[in-house]
Formats: structure tokens, C-alpha cells, sequence
């Protein structure tokens, strides 16, 4: 499909070191986070992406396009890495500038492109300042400019929020959706996981090489049957509420929280289990909070690559 | 049956002098330095002449000892402000040596990664934290230039006499003095080439070069412009000048003496002045 | 006599021609504050200028009672400080460099290595401290900076963006270590991050600056306890009903993102009510808590207020 990048049993390697083992993937437009630990392959599925590197083994197609084709393949793609390093000497306006030459702009489409990218990031004022004196966080925008600058479809960014401060990245997160909007497949990747919960249409979670899951964050969370989901209710009678739960058949565990005033549910039936509590929130308990603990790629993250490794 | 839990504990026991701090940067550097076979070897190879040296003090005059190796017995050596001045000059040659080895990994570790923020943030001044380096370089230098001079020196007035030692005594204070300017001019040398060059190797080569440059390019300026003033860039002929003096050497030097004295400020003050720039808790960029 | 733990009055300071910090005054005695603020301004400042590296060109800087200009070394004995950047010696052990950094502040030679090995097992590089820095992982460098800070045990630790760079797992480690030590309640802890969920999890009070001043306090511990007046639900089914008969029952409804509504319950509308609602059109409540404003709505809030609007 030419809507889509494509990866078909791709592997790489780096002599006897994995980078990636076996991957399969179908990535629509919208936004698509990466997550996974360090060294678990972000960065070679990335560099596969935009066709730095080649495959050990398999197929990517990029929008149709393969590796093979650069012309046209680089043209739709722009990619921002996590290297913080920029030539010499260069101030903002010509970081961005002098790459676009390259696609082949003639003088004066690429000062046009480039004001457009600087002015999207909001660096209009320090375009003409030296590169080296930003601080991280305009750097880190500068590079977010460069990546987009000749508008392509395929925008892979690593680690595009690193430094960034919050007022900056929520403008740089519309900046996302916005385009995202416009068709492009943006793929980014991320440790702040809460983030990548409220940003992406769809999660890739990668482990030491491997694809563990992917697809909307939802979807996924109901696909791991093993792991019946948990909800965490503070309330003033917790122990009442919890002897009403195990009337149910889908509640398979609840457990009372440390301090008395909350319980842990485990029911294999979310659906049924909040319609329930309708009923039961109305026979007089004072409910204070519910919250979902696993709806989110954090505890999708934890039950399929692990938490809190021992340092290797 | 106790279960002990470990958790954060806070600190409240005895804390070490004030003063005392910058020799922690000492006992650390002398750690690393004595880790390198090599390192150690050369530093042990530095104390062969001074052992040679004092085996020729006491051959000289325990006459008989050389009475069954068939020699002349008369005293051969003639221990006076000479012998110690020549004494001086090898020395002094291994330790330029053994700076090149040692000094340019003292600061630029710090450097490299970021550590000196770690190192400012302590109860530690620049000034201190310079000291603590300072010191690693002079004692060891120390130990082979005027302590083992020092022992030469007393070793042979207690062969010789008090009255030998009193007429001689300057000898001793041109041992230290001598001593100490080669040592302050190699130390701050080394140092700031250690700040300002990432590279140990390339700043090893920087300070043989700077010394071995300074005198080629020194004999070249007075080749060219005939004037004697280019020695003022050649260090080893500064300190040689200076030491001539000391050791009440005969002879007419290329500069005056004040003139050497002062080029020579004027370097170690230059070379501090480039270490104080590079020692910063933290750079400004504008 | 009890100092606040740190006191500025009126401190101002200047880079170069800049007048990078104005005016700061502000008073500190809790157990942690997150201190927040667009780039620029003036975190990294306020951090040297309370370890001494900068000096104020007015007013003054307190910690612990002692002037920052003139009791630097006496201040720096009783802060850790783990800056943001890189800071290790490619070619040390963990364990040296932390025993190095223990005696630079103060604690005799034995002793110090004994908190060495104490503060590594402590972060969690147990396993890894006779290894040399150079080779340690992302994480593990920050594990190493934050176990030179407290090897000494200093009364008030200074993190500058102690989650940078750290994958999940990593992260969660450091928030616990934060919290542990928070609630050990042996020392007071600073924290400069630009993650604001990281501040949400550990800190107590928050301090916003922009452009040199401080434009925000908050007590977030505080402003937690009281609020019962708002709340934030997550819905699923068919929604516009529901909203449309709170609505009827006086309360204020907002949509947030990605199924979330705030809502402010009308005085005489309990939680019991907007259950009952629930019931009747079958909607699931999937989330729900009182919750005023997140740390990121105060925020961009104080940022709006002083720009006249962004």
C-alpha cells in the first residue's frame, strides 16, 4: 500500500550484534511513537526508515518507494536525530537553509521554505544568531526545522522533545498533530511515556530488537489477555466495597490499599465492572477517585518489556 | 533477629581541615601515577644518577675502598658548586622527562567530561583545586631534584666538616632554589597545556616541542637579527642563565640575569593566567 | 535558631551585560520544591548563584542561614548538587570517583569509602562500581551523578533535570530514589526539571520563573487537599446526553483531550448524582478525581499571564 512504510521480516545487523531481528510492520499516517528501552533498536529502526542504513534482511518500502530510489525516497522524508552537533559556525538561518540547497531549491523557493520552518518552530528572531550559542532547547527546534523544512511525508524524529521546556512542547506537539493532520506520518520516539499516551494514534514498543507490540494503545492493552486489568478505587468504606466486588464473577482479585481508604480490582470485564459501579456508587459510598492503573503505555510498557531493569 | 534495611543515611561524623583538602587531589593523582609500569619504572630510573652521584661522594673519600681496584688514590671528584650545578642539569633533564610523562593527564580528565563542576561545587576553590595539582607535580619532581641533591649535599659535609658545610652552605640554597624554578616552570607548563589540550599525547608533544621550539626558534631570531634577546623565548637557556647564577658559575651569560628572571616570571605567570581561564565551574557562551 | 532553607531577597544577578535574574525574592523551608521555567529563565543562574559560582550584583541569596556571596565554602559542604550535564572521569571506578568527591568534601579518607560503596549500592549501581565510568550506560551516569551528591550527606540536594535521557525504567528508579529520600525527611530537595510530571510525582511546593522573576508558587500538596469542587472524568459511550443533563444540574462541563471532562459541581450536586446520571444512560466512568488544575495547566497559565497572552 503507498499510504504506509512497510517493513517486511527485516532484520539488521552490525556483524554479530542486533540491531533489529524480524520485523513486520504497517505504519499509517498520524502519529507513531517508538518506545522501548535504550539499546532495544529505536534508533537502527529509524536509521532503516529513512534509508541510512539497508537491511540485513527484507524489504522496507516507504510510501511505495524502497531504499533503492533514493532521488524521490529523500525528497519525502526528513529526519531529525538526537545528536546534538551542528557545523561550525553556522547561524540558525543557514543550518536550515544550506540542507535545502541540496534538495535542489533554487535560491529563492529555499529562503521561502526556510522562513516557513524557522517561523513554525518560532525561532524567527534568533535566525541569525550562531547555532552553537542556543541553548538546548532552541537546538533542539532548530534541528525540528531542518527535518521539515522541504515538507515531506515521512517525518522521523528522535527524540524531538528532549530539553524542550513544557510551554515548548505543547506548540511543539500541535506542531505534530498539525501536520500529522495534513497526512504526514510522523514518527517519533519517546521516554516520557505519559506523553506518548496523550500524542500518538498508534505505539510501537521495541525490546531488545524485537517488535513486542504495536497498534493503538487500547487495542493492545486488551489484547495482552494475560494480564486482567487493574483499577485502583479510593473511597471511605473500602472494605464494604470490596465484599460487593466479589459477588462478581469477573473480578478474579481485589486488594486493600495500604492506608485503608482505597482497594486494587483486577476484573477480566472492564466494561462490565464500570457499569457496575454506577450502580453500587449510588448505594451510598463516597467515591473519591477511580483511575484505570494499566490503560496506558506505561503499564503496557511495564507487563511487556519489564520495569525497573537491574543496570547491566 | 534484627533485619537492617538500608536506606539514606545522612552524615554528621568528623570532617577533615580546610586546609588539607587540595592534598586529597595529591594522594588521588599519586595513586594513578604509580598504576603505570612504565611511569614507575622511568621514576626509578631517575634516581640512578643521584645514587651514582652519592656513591661517587663516598668512593671519593673512602680512598681505600679503591685501593684493591688497583686506582690512582688520590680524590677524583672535585665536590663543589660545578658538581652540583651538573648534578642539577641531569636532573632537570628527567624531570622534563618525567612531566611529559605525567603532567599533561592531570587536568584534562577533569576537563573532558564535565568532573570540574563536580569539583567547584565542593567546599573547593580554584585556587585550591590548581594547588592540589600543583603539588602532585612538585613533589614528585621533588624527589628527584633537591631532596636527593639535599642528601648529596649533607652526605658529603659529613665527610667533609662543618667548616666545609659553612663556606658551602649557598650550594645547598642554589640546590633548592634552582630546583624549585624548574619545577614551577614545567609544573604550570604541563598544566596548562593539560587544560587547554584534550589529547595526553598531543599535550606531551606540545611541551617537549615548546621547549625544544622555544630553542631553535630563539637561536634563530638571534642568528637573524643578531641580538642575543631571542634566548628570552628559550626557556631551557632562561633557567640555565639563571641557575649560572646561583651556582656562582663564571661566565658571561647571553642575558642578564634580571632580564632571565623576569622572562621567566613573565611565562609562569602567563601559564597560570591560561589555567585559571580553563578552570570554570561552568562556561558562559554567548 | 531555625533558617529557612533557602532565602532570597531581592536577589538580582548579571551576565555579562544581562540581567539574567531580577528581584527574586522567595522563601524556602519544606521538604521539596520543584523549581520551573521556560529556557532562559534564569534556573541555571538561580543554582550557581546559590553555590557561590555567581555572585549577586544586589540583594542576597540564603541557604541555611549563610550568605551565598561570603559562606560559599560552608554552603557547599552542605549541598549535593547533580548538575545536568555530563560530569564523570572517563578512566575512574565509580568507587573512586565517589570517594574522591567524598574527601573533596570533607570526610576522612576511610570513611569515605565506606559512604562510597554505601551511596552506589544505595542508587542502585551495586553490581557495576569497580567498573570504570567511561563505560557505564546513560542511566547509570546519572545513577553516579546523583550518588556523588548525597555521598556526603548534604542537608539540601540540588537536581538539575535528574530524569534526562533515561528510558522508563530508568526513570521510575530515579523518581523512587527522590522520593525515598524526600520522605526519609533527612534532607531538602531542589528539583529543576522541564518534565513536569517528574515535579508532579516528587515535589511538594513548585516556584515558576520567567525571564528572571517568579511568576508562580504554588503549595501543591496544599492545593491537592483542598478542591473538592472539581473534577476530572474520563467517559466512555454517549457522551453528549450525560453532559448535556450534568449541565441540567447546574455544573460547568469543559471537554479536555481524548475522552477527558472537566466538570465543577454545582453546590448542591454530590459525586452520588453524576454516578446516578451514569447509570441511567449506561456511560462507564472510567476515571475520575478531584483535581483542580494540573501542574501543566499552572504552568502554561503562568506563562500566559505575564506575556499578556501568548
Amino acid at each position: 500500500m503507498s499510504d504506509r512504510i512497510v517493513f517486511d521480516n527485516v532484520s539488521k545487523f552490525y556483524g554479530d550484534v542486533l540491531g533489529v531481528n524480524r520485523v513486520n510492520l504497517s505504519i499509517p499516517s498520524g502519529i507513531t511513537s517508538l518506545v522501548g528501552p535504550n539499546g532495544s533498536g529505536k534508533t537502527t529502526l529509524m536509521n532503516l526508515m529513512t534509508g541510512l542504513i539497508r537491511p540485513s534482511r527484507g524489504d522496507i518500502r516507504i510510501l511505495g518507494l524502497t531504499p533503492d530510489q533514493p532521488e524521490q525516497l529523500f525528497r519525502l522524508v526528513g529526519y531529525s536525530t538526537q545528536y546534538d552537533s551542528f557545523p561550525k559556525g553556522l547561524t540558525g538561518y543557514q543550518c536550515v537553509s544550506s540542507y535545502l540547497r541540496l534538495y535542489g531549491f533554487d535560491r529563492a523557493r529555499s529562503e521561502q521554505l526556510t522562513w516557513a520552518a524557522i517561523d513554525r518552530v518560532g525561532l524567527r528572531d534568533a535566525a541569525h544568531r550562531r547555532a552553537a550559542g542556543y541553548s538546548k532547547g532552541m537546538r533542539q527546534r532548530i534541528r525540528l526545522a531542518q527535518s521539515f523544512a522541504h515538507n515531506p511525508r515521512v517525518l522521523v524524529l528522535d527524540e524531538p522533545l528532549n530539553g524542550l521546556d513544557p510551554l515548548v512542547r505543547a506548540e511543539t506537539i500541535a506542531l505534530f498533530r498539525s501536520l500529522a493532520k495534513e497526512g504526514c506520518h510522523v514518527i517519533l520516539s519517546s521516554h516520557v511515556l505519559h506523553e506518548v499516551d496523550i500524542i500518538s494514534d498508534q505505539v510501537i514498543l521495541m525490546s531488545a530488537g524485537y517488535v513486542a507490540a504495536e497498534g493503538n494503545i487500547q487495542s493492545v492493552r486488551s489484547e495482552i489477555e494475560d494480564h486482567p486489568m487493574q483499577i485502583l478505587i479510593r473511597c471511605d468504606r473500602p472494605g464494604e466495597l470490596a465484599s460487593r466486588f466479589f459477588a462478581e464473577d469477573h473480578v478474579v482479585e481485589v486488594r486493600l490499599h495500604n492506608d485503608r481508604r482505597g482497594l486494587l480490582v483486577k476484573t477480566q470485564a472492564p466494561d462490565r465492572f464500570y457499569l457496575l459501579m454506577n450502580r453500587i456508587a449510588l448505594d451510598g459510598f463516597e467515591v473519591e477517585s477511580v483511575a484505570p492503573c494499566d490503560d496506558d503505555v506505561n503499564s503496557v510498557y511495564e507487563y511487556l518489556i519489564g520495569a525497573e531493569e537491574p543496570t547491566r | 533477629m534484627a533485619v537492617y534495611k538500608r536506606s539514606y543515611r545522612p552524615y554528621s561524623g568528623e570532617i577533615t581541615p580546610v586546609w588539607s583538602r587540595f592534598l586529597v587531589l595529591y594522594r588521588f593523582s599519586r595513586r594513578n601515577l604509580f598504576r603505570s609500569k612504565i611511569q614507575t619504572v622511568f621514576f626509578v630510573i631517575c634516581l640512578f644518577f643521584p645514587l651514582l652521584c652519592l656513591l661517587g661522594i663516598y668512593a671519593n673519600s673512602h680512598l681505600s675502598a679503591l685501593a684493591f681496584l688497583g686506582q690512582r688514590t688520590g680524590p677524583f671528584l672535585d665536590v663543589n658548586g660545578r658538581f652540583f650545578s651538573i648534578y642539577l642539569d641531569v636532573q632537570a633533564a628527567f624531570a622534563f622527562l618525567l612531566t611529559a610523562f605525567i603532567g599533561p593527564g592531570l587536568v584534562s580528565p577533569d576537563l573532558a567530561n564535565g568532573a570540574l563542576t563536580l569539583y567547584l561545587c565542593r567546599p573547593l576553590s580554584r585556587t585550591e583545586y590548581v594547588l592540589g595539582k600543583v603539588s602532585v607535580l612538585f613533589i614528585t619532581l621533588s624527589w628527584i631534584t633537591w631532596l636527593p641533591g639535599l642528601v648529596l649535599f649533607f652526605v658529603q659535609a659529613s665527610i667533609s666538616g662543618w667548616q666545609w658545610m659553612w663556606d658551602n652552605l649557598w650550594i645547598a640554597g642554589a640546590i633548592v632554589i634552582g630546583s624549585l624554578i624548574w619545577i614551577a616552570v614545567l609544573s604550570l607548563a604541563a598544566l596548562a597545556l593539560s587544560a587547554w589540550v584534550r589529547w595526553r599525547i598531543v599535550a606531551g608533544v606540545l611541551l617537549l616541542g615548546l621547549f625544544f621550539f622555544g630553542a631553535g626558534f630563539g637561536r634563530a631570531i638571534n642568528a637573524v637579527l643578531r641580538t642575543q634577546q631571542g634566548y628570552l623565548i628559550d626557556l631551557s637557556q632562561l633557567v640555565s642563565i639563571v641557575w649560572h647564577d646561583l651556582f656562582r658559575d663564571l661566565g658571561e651569560p647571553p642575558l642578564s640575569v634580571t632580564e632571565a628572571w623576569i622572562a621567566l616570571l613573565a611565562f609562569t605567570s602567563f601559564c597560570l593566567y591560561l589555567l585559571m581561564r580553563k578552570i570554570r565551574a561552568n562556561e558562559v557562551v554567548r | 535558631m531555625n533558617h529557612p532553607v533557602i532565602e532570597l531577597r531581592n536577589l538580582s544577578v548579571r551576565l555579562g551585560s544581562r540581567e539574567v535574574l531580577r528581584d527574586l525574592s522567595c522563601s524556602f523551608s519544606g521538604s521539596t520544591i520543584g523549581l520551573l521555567g521556560p529556557n532562559g529563565a534564569g534556573k541555571s543562574t538561580l543554582i550557581n548563584t546559590l553555590l557561590g559560582f555567581w555572585t549577586p550584583s544586589a540583594g542576597s541569596a540564603h541557604i541555611f542561614g549563610s550568605d551565598a556571596r561570603t559562606d560559599a565554602k560552608k554552603i557547599r559542604s552542605l549541598v549535593g548538587y547533580m548538575p545536568e550535564n555530563d560530569a564523570f572521569i572517563h578512566n575512574m571506578s565509580a568507587v573512586s570517583f565517589i570517594r574522591l568527591m567524598a574527601e573533596l568534601s570533607g570526610l576522612p579518607s576511610e570513611t569515605a569509602l565506606e559512604r562510597a560503596h554505601e551511596s552506589l549500592f544505595y542508587v542502585g549501581l551495586g553490581e557495576a562500581r569497580y567498573r570504570k565510568l567511561g563505560s557505564y550506560s546513560l542511566g547509570m551516569k546519572q545513577l553516579a551523578k546523583l550518588a556523588q551528591a548525597i555521598v556526603h550527606g548534604p542537608k539540601l540536594l540540588i537536581l538539575d533535570e535528574p530524569t534526562n535521557g533515561l528510558d522508563p525504567p530508568a526513570r521510575q528508579r530515579m523518581i523512587r530514589l527522590i522520593r525515598e529520600m524526600r520522605d526519609s525527611g533527612q534532607m531538602h530537595i531542589v528539583l529543576c526539571s522541564h518534565l513536569l510530571r517528574d515535579v508532579e510525582e516528587t515535589c511538594e511546593e513548585v516556584v515558576i520563573l520567567k525571564q528572571g522573576r517568579v511568576v508562580h508558587y504554588s503549595n501543591l500538596a496544599d492545593e491537592r487537599r483542598s478542591n473538592r469542587r472539581f473534577l476530572e472524568l474520563e467517559l466512555e459511550g454517549t457522551i453528549d446526553g450525560f453532559v448535556d443533563a450534568a449541565r441540567g444540574l447546574g455544573c460547568e462541563c469543559a471537554p479536555g483531550a481524548f475522552h477527558r471532562w472537566k466538570l465543577v459541581l454545582a453546590d448542591n450536586v454530590e459525586v452520588a448524582d453524576i454516578y446516578r446520571l451514569a447509570a441511567e444512560r449506561n456511560i462507564q466512568l472510567r476515571r475520575l478525581n478531584f483535581r483542580r488544575d494540573t501542574l501543566e495547566d499552572i504552568f502554561l497559565k503562568a506563562m500566559e499571564s505575564t506575556n499578556g497572552g501568548l
